[in-house]
């Protein structure tokens, strides 16, 4: 009997302090992410490959309005499909064939455009290894607290990722450069999207830590567009990014909706292709985890415990060194040939 | 801390008095012969600073970011432009500003610059973050330092001009768009929010035939002293509606840009509105609402007249009606204005050819800056000037030959045009075969050769529009008659495809040739390290011998090696 | 006798005729312009370049158009002064200049061969008799070998088309008369001057050096020549340093030719190959296939023909012809034109035909392929190179076919004709 209550009086310590302990484990699992950033690629060029700009400026729209700034955005598109004399409407991409959305919008900042857009580059972006001189507006300046969202559209295959119909960047090397930014201790987190075909073959290699990876197809799956545009006669919209999209735009900055529920925007019916995803590497669940996590940014708020009521004087210093006076004069804009004999 | 902060900056609104900038903006309309109509959106900055010791620390009304790029990298003056389609000079008359298809940058250094090649590729990488193009691809290899075509434009304080501290690149592939005015519109103090700069409605400006960015930084005179200096930068907005685009000739502020004038930027000094009516005589039409002013403008014997709209909340739209038939009008071309194209056939040579076009009563000297990369070798032997089928010999004459994958061609000449004339100045090139990573992902698309800058004072001010030197602002261009009138007319833009290896076949090609070195090797080692000798020859035909190799391959080795003890026990015999 | 005279002179005229004839006609222009004719080390283009570049006062050697040393242009400026208008008579004079001093190489050699087998007679096989050498075997070779030079296709395309490479020629085949004949100057200052040009010839320099060892068995006089020819090569060089004051030249032309930075199409093996290399190997492969042109083969055919200079001499420029940076036609020409001084293996050569056929095919193929590739666009580099592939390859079959039956002649004459181990049928293999 001593016994039993002996047990009885454990288990109730037990209990009573599991739920504590349950909670701090949560607590410890819980985001502490300090900054969002947003690493959107898309590698083909062509104008029949329209629809893979529309895929990363649709993308790029809902980060924006989400609330991650142009600072923190590294946007890459290959090819210029807005202003390309082909587009009937300049200035514009849309990603309905009734142009309900134009997605190119009216504030864009491309970070990497054209040429610029290769294997090279972009490993040297998420690696952090930039030649000296780059801008700031070209660099990945993430840190520890960085939640990042890569997002690749293109051309895929088994284990590869086309760059511009020239070169490749395969499931090895993407893995490796993501192992680079986890031993450099550049990321908190990583969401992980890619919409081309055989997507799921460019997350199968990852080993490192906190990515959660979704992919528009499986391994010897095609993805497919959704539509044709007859005007502008191209696809313009593949069908995961397009649901995705959908998804995104009923989702604002305060909205609880989780990347649970993102995982499952596209279903077979839909998509046509089965969405895979990998979150073996991810150890929150991910139906805790809001949306706003990775597409969202974090507002830096500081709480102000007591205001300075006194008024400062601000002395401005006038400019002490004074401009040194020289005899300055316009130069002919060019040189008097007249006394040159022919 | 926050607080601290907060009263820092309400406190400095009272100290920028002291910084004394100035902020203009004006948009002027001009229908041009062929039914265009051309709009050029102006904004122009003067600070009274010394650019040499300037910190751009506290900035106001000058953009922030360019000046730490120009103080990082030392630039005493800058030039940036961003173009799409070519400005039509025989139709269309000399813009305010000059621009070459795709992007164009020259820089000057200050002379106390230590590496111009490294401050010049930093700054095109800096530019190209800043206005989200791909400028980083100017470097050594593709850029020149002209001697005559391009002079400082702004105040100088050294006696001569070392044309070492300059640097032009030309990218004819560039592309303009909408990230490229995004960025650019913020440098500007309302940035789009109010003034004139709201109305660049992407929707409505990529519509447009011709379609030019531009940045222009420089330091001119403060006063008329001229003993300090101020920094000024113009940025300009360049477009040419087409009346087939638009619908109708009949054209108005919100058919051209989407929305109505909603204001001045409250920042600016003056915020205005110019109508190039000189046309009225021959294609009348009437303004609505009336202009608050007519302006006449004699330039250089030429007189323009102008409708002055001064823009303070009251005008919220105008537009231009027709009045009558529309007239058939004979076109007047400029003094100047030139060509070029190419020659040839086949991807092994080819020609280069520069029309200029002399319609001055006088002669002409122009100076004619080609400068051709380094993919493009020209021979300077086959160069032919040519003027109305007689032989011109250039005034000067200025070459410097390329280096494959280290220098371009750089061909500077001063010709002296003859009256009435057309001059044609041609060249030959080869072809160069490139390693297979140095093409482009579209190879087949071709390689650009930039267009042709032909320079010149003229003397008569007709279709001519652009500031003058020391202007800052249209306003400044009128009446504003000087001893020449500098035009800068640039060309066509060229592509040329060079021949292409076969991108998949790096490794079949080391296999291959290694294997015909190899041919070689073997029989050479052969009869080198060999000695004739005679060897018994077996006794069997070549059907049984080949059957027993068969045999032998089939049934295993211990069969074969007791087969073979046996032939060999024969043939010894 | 007059007779041979006669025949001769309508020889040396005939040829010279065939090439002023094409030089004046409108063909000048295509042969010059095709890539098997002129590389941009030989091209005639180029040195009109640098000829008015220098008279403009540019540097001509800033740009990488001109790819010969200072004093070489400076004698061709002199030679363009002083002909104008009618300079293509100096090729056509080269060229037959260079058959007839072919064909006193031929001659000499003709001589020593004579002499060797005299000399040698006793240590042959009894039944070898058959094989050995008439006198007419030794007197018809050198006629066929200038009329070899004057009308291979290959040689009168390169006359006419005014590449540098007549010239080249011309001192080769000076050194080589000068070698056969036993003559230090002339065997020294050509050759010194080839090397000037372009830098393969070096490899002459052992053929040189046992010539004199071995014929002429004159130790010091061969070492007399080889150092006498590094003299004059160090003397153009320093000339030519002196005329610009700058050493930027060597890299335009040595470091050009060693360094290979221009892939234009050739008749050789690099352009394709380094257009296709990956940039991380370059430097390795282009170490390795200079090697390959210059040391690899060189000693060990040095050791083996020690005692035949001349074949030494031929083998060495058919591997220059076939493997070197920037080859051209007149090149293979030029080994084409001494081959007739072996007649008499030709009945131990086993390929000839499919040497011959191999020749005509990728002459014929090689244009009509270019045009697919480069003004039709439908055909591609493969093509080209594959034709390159094969013209190589007979290239190297030639001479390796005219080595095996030297090396088989000389079996055969020291241990007869009949096959024979103990009565039984044997072969002949390399061991």
């Amino acid at each position: 009997m001593m016994l039993s209550l002996c047990i009885i009086f454990v288990c109730t310590i037990l209990s009573s302090g599991s739920a504590e302990y349950i909670k701090k484990v949560e607590d410890f699992v819980k985001s502490g992410h300090t900054n969002n950033w947003a690493v959107l690629v898309d590698t083909s060029r062509f104008w029949f490959n329209y629809r893979h700009v529309a895929n990363v400026l649709s993308i790029y729209r809902s980060v924006k309005r989400l609330g991650i700034p142009d600072s923190q955005i590294i946007l890459m598109i290959a090819d210029d499909m807005a202003c390309n004399p082909r587009n009937p409407s300049p200035a514009t991409v849309y990603n309905n064939a009734n142009q309900f959305i134009n997605v190119y919008g009216d504030d864009v900042e491309v970070d990497y455009r054209g040429y610029e857009v290769t294997v090279e580059n972009f490993v040297r972006l998420l690696t952090g290894r930039l030649p000296p001189g780059t801008p700031r507006s070209k660099q990945l300046l993430t840190d520890e607290g960085s939640n990042i969202l890569v997002y690749l559209t293109g051309h895929g295959g088994d284990g590869f990722l086309k760059f511009q119909d020239s070169e490749e960047i395969t499931s090895q090397e993407m893995a490796d450069a993501l192992e680079q930014m986890w031993q450099k201790q550049r990321y908190h987190e990583l969401f992980f999207m890619i919409d081309t075909c055989q997507a799921a073959s460019m997350y199968e290699r990852f080993y490192s830590p906190n990515i959660l990876a979704v992919a528009s197809s499986l391994v010897g799956e095609d993805s497919l567009s959704h539509h044709v545009d007859p005007a502008i006669g191209v696809y313009i919209i593949d069908r995961y990014t397009y649901y995705a999209l959908e998804f995104l735009e009923r989702v604002n900055a305060s909205s609880d909706k989780t990347i649970g529920e993102f995982l499952t925007v596209c279903p077979k019916r839909l998509c046509i292709s089965t969405v895979g995803v990998r979150r073996d590497l991810f150890k929150r669940d991910p139906y805790k985890v809001p949306v706003t996590d990775f597409f969202g940014s974090v507002r830096p708020v500081e709480l102000l415990q007591d205001i300075e009521n006194e008024t400062q004087e601000i002395t401005y210093e006038k400019q002490v060194t004074l401009s040194t006076k020289s005899k300055y004069r316009f130069v002919p804009q060019l040189e008097n040939f007249s006394v040159l004999s022919k | 801390m926050k607080a601290i902060l907060l009263l820092s900056i309400i406190g400095c609104i009272n100290c920028v008095d002291s910084l004394s900038d100035t902020f203009t903006e004006e948009l002027f309309l001009k229908p041009l012969y062929s039914k265009q109509i051309y709009a050029h959106l102006h904004f122009s900055t003067k600070w009274d600073t010394d650019y040499v010791i300037e910190s751009f620390r506290h900035t106001h009304l000058f953009p922030r970011a360019l000046g730490e790029i120009i103080e990082r990298h030392n630039v005493q003056e800058l030039h940036l432009s961003l173009t799409a389609g070519l400005w039509r000079y025989e139709t269309w008359g000399y813009p305010i500003v000059d621009a070459a298809p795709g992007a164009e940058l020259w820089a000057w250094f200050k002379p106390d610059t230590q590496d111009v090649d490294k401050n010049w590729k930093e700054l095109a990488s800096s530019l190209s973050g800043l206005i989200c193009a791909s400028l980083n691809f100017i470097d050594v290899p593709n850029s020149i330092s002209p001697e005559y075509s391009f002079r400082p434009s702004g105040v100088v304080n050294q006696p001569f001009v070392n044309s070492s501290f300059l640097r032009y690149s030309a990218l004819p592939r560039e592309i303009v768009c909408i990230e490229n005015l995004t960025p650019w519109k913020k440098l500007l103090p309302c940035e789009s929010r109010k003034g004139l700069a709201s109305l660049l409605n992407s929707l409505r400006i990529y519509n447009t035939r011709y379609h030019s960015v531009a940045i222009h930084l420089r330091p001119v005179c403060r006063d008329a002293e001229c003993e300090l200096t101020s920094l000024e930068v113009q940025q300009s907005v360049a477009l040419v509606y087409d009346y087939g685009i638009l619908g109708t000739r009949n054209w108005s502020i919100r058919q051209l840009f989407g929305q109505g004038l909603f204001g001045s930027c409250p920042l600016a000094k003056s915020s205005t509105v110019y109508v190039d009516i000189t046309s009225n005589s021959s294609s009348p039409f009437l303004l609505i609402p009336d202009p608050d002013e007519y302006v006449t403008s004699k330039r250089g014997a030429y007189t323009s007249t102008f409708a002055k709209y001064d823009i303070n909340g009251d005008i919220d739209h105008i537009s231009a009606t027709y009045i009558g038939k529309q007239n058939v009008l004979i076109n007047s071309p400029p003094p100047l204005h030139a060509n070029q194209y190419l020659t040839g056939y086949g991807q092994e040579r080819g020609g280069i050819v520069i029309k200029l076009y002399n319609n001055h009563w006088e002669s002409l000297d122009v100076v004619v800056l080609q400068s051709l990369p380094w993919y493009v070798p020209i021979y300077l032997h086959t160069l032919k000037i040519q003027s109305n089928g007689k032989q011109l010999k250039p005034l000067v004459l200025k070459y410097i030959p390329g280096k494959l994958r280290k220098r371009p061609y750089y061909l500077e000449l001063v010709l002296r045009l003859p009256p009435q004339s057309t001059t044609s100045i041609s060249v030959d090139f080869e072809h160069v075969f490139l390693k297979w990573t140095e093409y482009p992902p579209d190879a087949s698309h071709g390689f650009y050769i930039g267009s042709t800058i032909i320079s010149s004072m003229l003397n008569v001010a007709r279709n001519f529009t652009a500031l003058p030197q020391d202007g800052l602002t249209i306003a400044d261009s009128f009446n504003a008659s000087r001893s020449g009138y500098l035009v800068q007319v640039r060309t066509e833009v060229m592509v040329i495809t060079l021949p292409t290896p076969d991108f998949s076949m790096p490794y079949n090609v080391i296999c291959l040739a290694c294997t015909v070195v190899a041919l070689a090797f073997g029989p050479l080692h052969n009869i080198t390290t060999k000695r004739l000798i005679l060897k018994p020859q077996s006794d069997e035909k070549l059907l049984v011998r080949i059957k027993n190799k068969i045999l032998r391959v089939i049934k295993g080795d211990t069969n074969s090696k007791s087969s073979d003890d046996s032939t060999a026990a024969t043939s010894e015999k | 006798m007059d007779k041979k005279i006669r025949s001769w002179i309508l020889m040396y005229f005939l040829g010279a005729f065939a090439r002023l004839w094409l030089a004046t006609s409108e063909y000048q222009k295509i042969i010059s312009d095709r890539i098997e004719i002129s590389t941009p080390l030989n091209s005639w283009k180029r040195i009109t370049e640098g000829l008015h570049l220098t008279s403009l006062g540019i540097y001509p050697y800033i740009g990488d158009t001109l790819h010969e040393p200072p004093v070489n242009l400076a004698v061709y400026n002199v030679l363009v002064a002083a002909c104008g208008r009618y300079f293509y008579l100096i090729f056509v004079i080269c060229d037959t200049a260079t058959a007839y001093l072919l064909y006193i190489a031929a001659k000499k050699y003709m001589r020593h061969l004579q002499n060797n087998q005299i000399d040698n007679k006793d240590r042959y096989a009894k039944d070898a008799n058959d094989i050995l050498l008439k006198d007419s075997d030794f007197a018809i070779p050198p006629t066929y070998v200038a009329a070899a030079y004057l009308f291979n296709p290959y040689i009168m395309f390169n006359c006419v088309g005014f590449t540098t490479t007549v010239f080249g020629n011309f001192f080769m085949a000076l050194f080589l008369a000068g070698l056969m004949s036993g003559n230090l100057l002339f065997s020294t200052l050509p050759l010194a001057i080839c090397i000037s040009q372009n830098l393969y010839p070096i490899l002459l320099l052992s053929p040189l050096f046992l010539q004199f060892l071995n014929i002429e068995k004159t130790p010091r006089k061969a070492i007399t020549a080889v150092i006498m020819v590094l003299m004059f090569w160090t003397l153009l060089v320093f000339l030519s340093y002196y005329m610009h004051n700058s050493w930027d030249f060597i890299n335009d032309t040595y470091g050009f030719i060693l360094t290979v930075p221009d892939l234009r199409p050739n008749t050789g093996l690099f352009w394709y190959f380094f257009i296709e290399m990956f940039e991380h190997f370059r430097s390795l492969f282009i170490y390795s296939f200079q090697i390959n042109v210059t040391l690899l083969y060189f000693i060990p055919l040095s050791i083996r023909f020690r005692k035949d200079s001349m074949l030494l001499a031929t083998s060495l420029l058919s591997l220059m012809a076939t493997f070197k940076s920037y080859p051209c036609l007149g090149d293979v020409g030029f080994v084409l034109a001494l081959l007739p001084c072996w007649k008499h293996l030709f009945n131990y050569i086993q390929q000839g035909f499919l040497v011959g056929c191999c020749f005509i095919v990728t002459t014929a193929l090689a244009p009509t392929v270019w045009y697919l590739w480069i003004y039709s666009g439908s055909a591609n580099a493969n093509f080209y190179f594959g034709v390159t592939l094969a013209f190589a390859t007979a290239q190297i079959f030639l001479i390796t076919d005219v080595l095996f039956a030297y090396i088989k002649r000389e079996f055969t004459l020291k241990y007869g004709r009949v096959r024979k181990i103990d009565g039984k049928d044997a072969q002949l293999m390399l061991e």
